[in-house]
């Protein structure tokens, strides 16, 4: 496609420009590694674990070996000829590249075959079979924290998090942190308060169900390797492999094209690690592409429990929180103690609270592994705290708009760690929901068989930190502008909001501007793709790359007595007496982070919050429990919008998931940990009836001052609010209260019978 | 999925002979059968394709009935102005039928012989006293739609015996609605169908998904003494309270001025 790139004085920051992928989207031309295939490749197909924890007696492979067309099965044994201590992990270094020893969870990967044919590949796994000795298992996070049975025999912290050194070589635990945070004096004000209010409430395990499975594909040479990989997080895969070969990183290349679908499971390691080890010892490209039913023994939303506790003054105001809240980690940790920690410090809830207590508890168990899906954690949090809060309304006879409002944190008040509120809409997100949701007006209650209730719920979220991206911004001779960045463009948008903001820099139009996909060999290091981070980081690294490459156009024109107005194709045919030469900017950003001290407290807990609000209308039918939501409502803090179009997609597309999760997503596992559901015949997500008649989102006025053009991150925001809001409903429309999601027809019917 | 053979015959006659052989299976819009082949359950060493037969008529006959090709696409049915006009019940059936991708390329046969007790047609055909007639090696017979299932993905078809046919009779002053209640999204398989015709005093009534096979009932009631398991889509106690919800407003439906 041709794009002009003469110049503009247009604003390019605010426009709703369609993606600059859309036409290589629907065109069926964006690249995706599950397109590859390069010559000589072999296919790995894997055999997994059929119980949940057992020690590995015997693994049968000679009947697939012998099978036509096998070029060989890789176990343990094979890869640790590679790797010989062949464990992976962002947090611990717990799991193993094939299961070595022992298997955790029903479907973990114990074999790989290999052929140059997929299908016998595939037929060639049936023929392995595998003897264990059964070990007792855990499965509940609660049970998990005092259970005999342990999925560790030693902890092994990855030694990247000053937080976890402390379990380093510990045994006979489940758990993988245990972050605690104390500010005030929450016992005694507990213990004084006027009224006090506890309940428990729990999330169920779920699925990203990105509509790409995972997939990698490896080549080798001598020396180096090239990772061709569905992966969100380049950087760090590259990292890791070095780490596990003992390479130095600049010989291991990971390229990321477009994904088609993220939501953190394709964060880390996944696929990288094992097809890397099956390249070196076959000296041949290989490729392992995960089914859709694979990607549920893979990895995972964690399912929680969490008891919260407060107190109230005569006045309704909110005076202690106690919050104690188990992750339900699975077999590997992944990312979960960081979720633990990050997302635990904001479980009392956007509220200003003087007396706080905060454990947060990650388990293992032997269930497929947890680890960040759309909101990293925060979902679980704010569906217990906004269910709480209205409990407490209610039960204390105030509105619960007017309860919030009169508890809500604001501008420049701390937060639980101690940290400041900046630059956090909290306050006019409710207003604005009340405003929407036409809160003060008369409301349809419905009638006969189909009751309408409407409720509403906020959530704030602490951007996670400490995180680092890198970018470079190059002018060519021609004026034509490229952007490097190893941000991912998974779906979100991040390509056409790095163009617009370069171009607002540059004054060029968003379309002209090309970014280059993660390449380690070409694009600068970044953290990884998640936790609604890139806006903010890499935006602001484009944005600094941008005007570095600015500056240096600058100084040439000044070094070349060219007018400030000269165009940039002059600058460089004057310089180097013809078309060539290009100019790069670079840039790093890293905002500054102070780590909790030992009561989790800190000045400094997080770049920028996220505020989101969601209300809604439902009809639950009466008869059958069934719920429908009739309107939703979402209202976000996003700073400044840089492409309003993408905030919006970005907002509805957020609820929209969590609404799977609300209504009906789960995994279903059977008394010894078998996943019953693992299909989507079987593990429905909404479809297009299922969603709202109506939906609004809209984007507060707001700014982040240390954003990009006042812009911070959306992805994630409008997934906060959405279960607590529909729990809220139901309760106003039928008057009763469900603890637990996901609030499946059955569950709510049974509840009213229960009344 | 494991190789295979796959044949297209034009004829009825080649398309059941190439079914003769041991691990042969027909094949119509493929929507069922390639799950079950993905997921291992079904391994067939060859396929015959049925979309080169025909069969795709949608008439009505001289009795007034509705004479369907079993390769008559659920798509192709649903918009039928024929089936609009004297059996809008089917057209309603189908319009929540899975989704238009399935229902472009399933078609009525392979939705009758595939026997899965979640799918929609076959408790509402039984209920409609619709026959389909087969062919096989031995001829032509005719069964009635109720007696194609004789349990979870079990039919009274023979291997080489093919749908090729579907008869349903003319409405008439018979008055039918057919439901059903998905409890997970919206377009899940159902955990409950349920299919009534009235006809003056007299009603018929069939329910489906939460039984093996699409069971006919005497009435309401007899739902208690069903043989209904809890399964993922509920348990069995609520399944039943569901059938019972399901067939009073399947009822009301029925009975309802047509539009």
């Amino acid at each position: 496609m041709k794009r002009a790139s003469q110049p503009t004085e247009t604003p390019q920051v605010g426009r709703s420009i369609p993606r600059l992928e859309s036409w290589l989207k629907v065109t069926g031309r964006a690249e995706y590694v599950h397109n590859l295939r390069l010559p000589g490749m072999l296919y790995g197909k894997i055999f997994r674990s059929s119980i949940s924890h057992g020690r590995i007696k015997r693994i049968d492979t000679a009947a697939a070996r012998a099978l036509a067309g096998v070029h060989s099965v890789v176990t343990a044994e094979e890869i640790k000829s590679i790797v010989p201590d062949p464990y992976y992990g962002p947090a611990f270094l717990d799991q193993p590249v094939l299961a070595v020893d022992k298997v955790r969870y029903v479907g973990e990967p114990v074999a790989v075959v290999l052929a140059s044919d997929p299908h016998v590949a595939e037929e060639a796994v049936h023929l392995i079979s595998a003897e264990y000795e059964e070990l007792p298992a855990v499965y509940d996070e609660v049970e998990a924290m005092t259970s005999k049975a342990i999925v560790h025999d030693v902890l092994k912290p990855a030694g990247t998090y000053p937080d976890l050194k402390h379990l380093q070589g510990k045994k006979n635990t489940n758990l993988a942190l245990d972050f605690r945070l104390r500010r005030g004096n929450p016992e005694t004000a507990l213990k004084s308060a006027h009224r006090v209010f506890e309940h428990r409430f729990r999330t169920q395990q779920v699925m990203h169900t990105p509509l790409e499975p995972l997939v990698t594909v490896v080549e080798s040479t001598e020396d180096s390797l090239t990772i061709h990989t569905a992966s969100q997080s380049p950087s760090f895969v590259r990292i890791e492999i070095a780490r596990l070969l003992g390479w130095p990183e600049n010989r291991i290349r990971v390229r990321v094209p477009f994904l088609g679908g993220g939501f953190g499971a394709k964060l880390y390691i996944k696929l990288e690690a094992l097809v890397s080890v099956l390249a070196l010892l076959t000296k041949k490209p290989v490729k392992i592409s995960l089914t859709m039913e694979e990607q549920f023994f893979t990895i995972t939303k964690h399912a929680t429990t969490f008891r919260i506790k407060s107190g109230l003054d005569r006045e309704g105001r909110i005076v202690a929180r106690e919050c104690e809240v188990w992750w339900n980690g699975g077999a590997y940790a992944d990312i979960g103690p960081r979720i633990t920690q990050k997302s635990g410090f904001t479980a009392p809830g956007p509220y200003d609270i003087e007396h706080v207590a905060i454990d947060s508890y990650a388990l293992y168990t032997n269930l497929p592994p947890a680890g960040a899906l759309r909101g990293f954690g925060v979902p679980q949090l704010v569906w217990a705290y906004e269910s709480h809060t209205d409990m407490i309304a209610r039960a204390l006879g105030i509105d619960p708009v007017e309860f919030r409002r009169k508890n809500i944190l604001r501008e420049g008040r701390p937060q639980a760690t101690g940290t400041k509120m900046k630059d956090a809409a909290i306050e006019t997100v409710l207003d604005r929901l009340e405003v929407l949701l036409d809160w003060k007006k008369p409301f349809d209650r419905g009638g006969g068989t189909l009751k309408r209730g409407r409720g509403l719920a906020v959530g704030f979220k602490a951007c996670i930190s400490n995180t680092t991206s890198l970018a470079a911004v190059s002018v060519n001779a021609d004026g034509s502008c490229t952007v490097y960045c190893s941000s991912v463009d998974m779906g979100q948008g991040s390509d056409t909001a790095m163009a617009q903001i370069a171009a607002e820099v540059l004054n060029l139009p968003a379309e002209s501007v090309r970014v280059v996909h993660s390449d380690t060999d070409v694009t600068p290091y970044d953290m990884a793709t998640l936790g609604s981070r890139s806006l903010f980081h890499m935006g602001n690294a484009v944005k600094l790359a941008a005007e570095d490459a600015a500056g240096q156009l600058r100084a040439l024109k000044d070094e070349l007595k060219l007018p400030a107005d000269a165009p940039v194709p002059d600058i460089f045919r004057k310089k180097y007496g013809m078309r060539a030469g290009s100019v790069t900017g670079t840039a790093s950003f890293n905002p500054s982070y102070t780590p909790p001290d030992a009561n989790g407290l800190t000045e400094n807990a997080t770049p920028f919050w996220m505020v989101g609000g969601t209300g809604v209308e439902i009809e639950v039918d009466t008869e059958t429990g069934r719920v429908r939501v009739a309107r939703l409502i979402n209202v976000a803090d996003v700073g400044t919008p840089i492409n309003p179009k993408i905030v919006e997609t970005q907002l509805s597309g957020g609820s929209i998931m969590q609404l799977g999760f609300t209504l009906f997503e789960k995994l279903q596992f059977d008394a010894a940990g078998q996943l019953r559901n693992a299909s989507l015949a079987e593990y429905r997500i909404p479809g297009f009836l299922d969603l709202p008649g109506e939906i609004i989102n809209e984007a507060v006025s707001a700014e982040q001052r240390t954003g990009p053009f006042g812009a911070k991150g959306v992805g994630e925001t409008a997934t906060f609010g959405l279960s607590p809001a529909v729990a809220n409903a139901i309760h106003d429309a039928v008057g009763v209260r469900l603890t637990e999601l996901p609030m499946n027809p059955e569950s709510v019917y049974m509840k009213m019978q229960n009344k | 999925m494991t190789p295979f053979e796959l044949h297209q015959p034009g004829t009825v006659p080649e398309a059941i002979a190439l079914l003769g052989e041991e691990g042969a299976r027909p094949m119509s819009g493929g929507t069922a059968l390639m799950l079950m082949m993905k997921a291992g359950v079904l391994r067939p060493s060859r396929l015959v394709s049925l979309n080169k037969l025909g069969l795709n008529e949608i008439q009505v006959g001289p009795g007034g009935e509705l004479f369907v090709g079993s390769m008559v696409s659920l798509r192709t049915l649903e918009k039928s102005d024929i089936v609009r006009r004297g059996w809008p019940v089917i057209a309603r059936t189908l319009r929540t039928l899975s989704n238009v991708q399935v229902r472009n390329v399933a078609t009525v046969g392979g939705h009758l012989a595939h026997a899965d007790p979640h799918m929609d047609l076959p408790p509402l055909l039984s209920a409609l006293g619709a026959r389909v007639t087969l062919e096989g090696p031995k001829g032509k017979r005719s069964v009635a739609v109720e007696s194609i299932a004789t349990g979870y993905l079990e039919t009274s078809l023979a291997r080489d015996e093919l749908i090729t046919q579907v008869q349903i009779p003319a409405l008439g002053s018979k008055r039918a609605a057919y439901l059903k209640c998905t409890t997970r999204s919206a377009d899940d398989w159902p955990a409950v169908g349920v299919a009534v015709v009235l006809e003056g005093e007299r009603s018929t009534i069939f329910v489906s998904a939460a039984t093996d096979k699409p069971t006919r009932i005497a009435s309401v009631e007899a739902v208690d003494a069903l043989p209904i398991e809890s399964d993922l889509h509920g348990s069995a106690a609520y399944k039943k309270h569901l059938l019972k919800v399901y067939l009073k407003r399947a009822m009301n439906e029925a009975r309802k001025p047509a539009d």
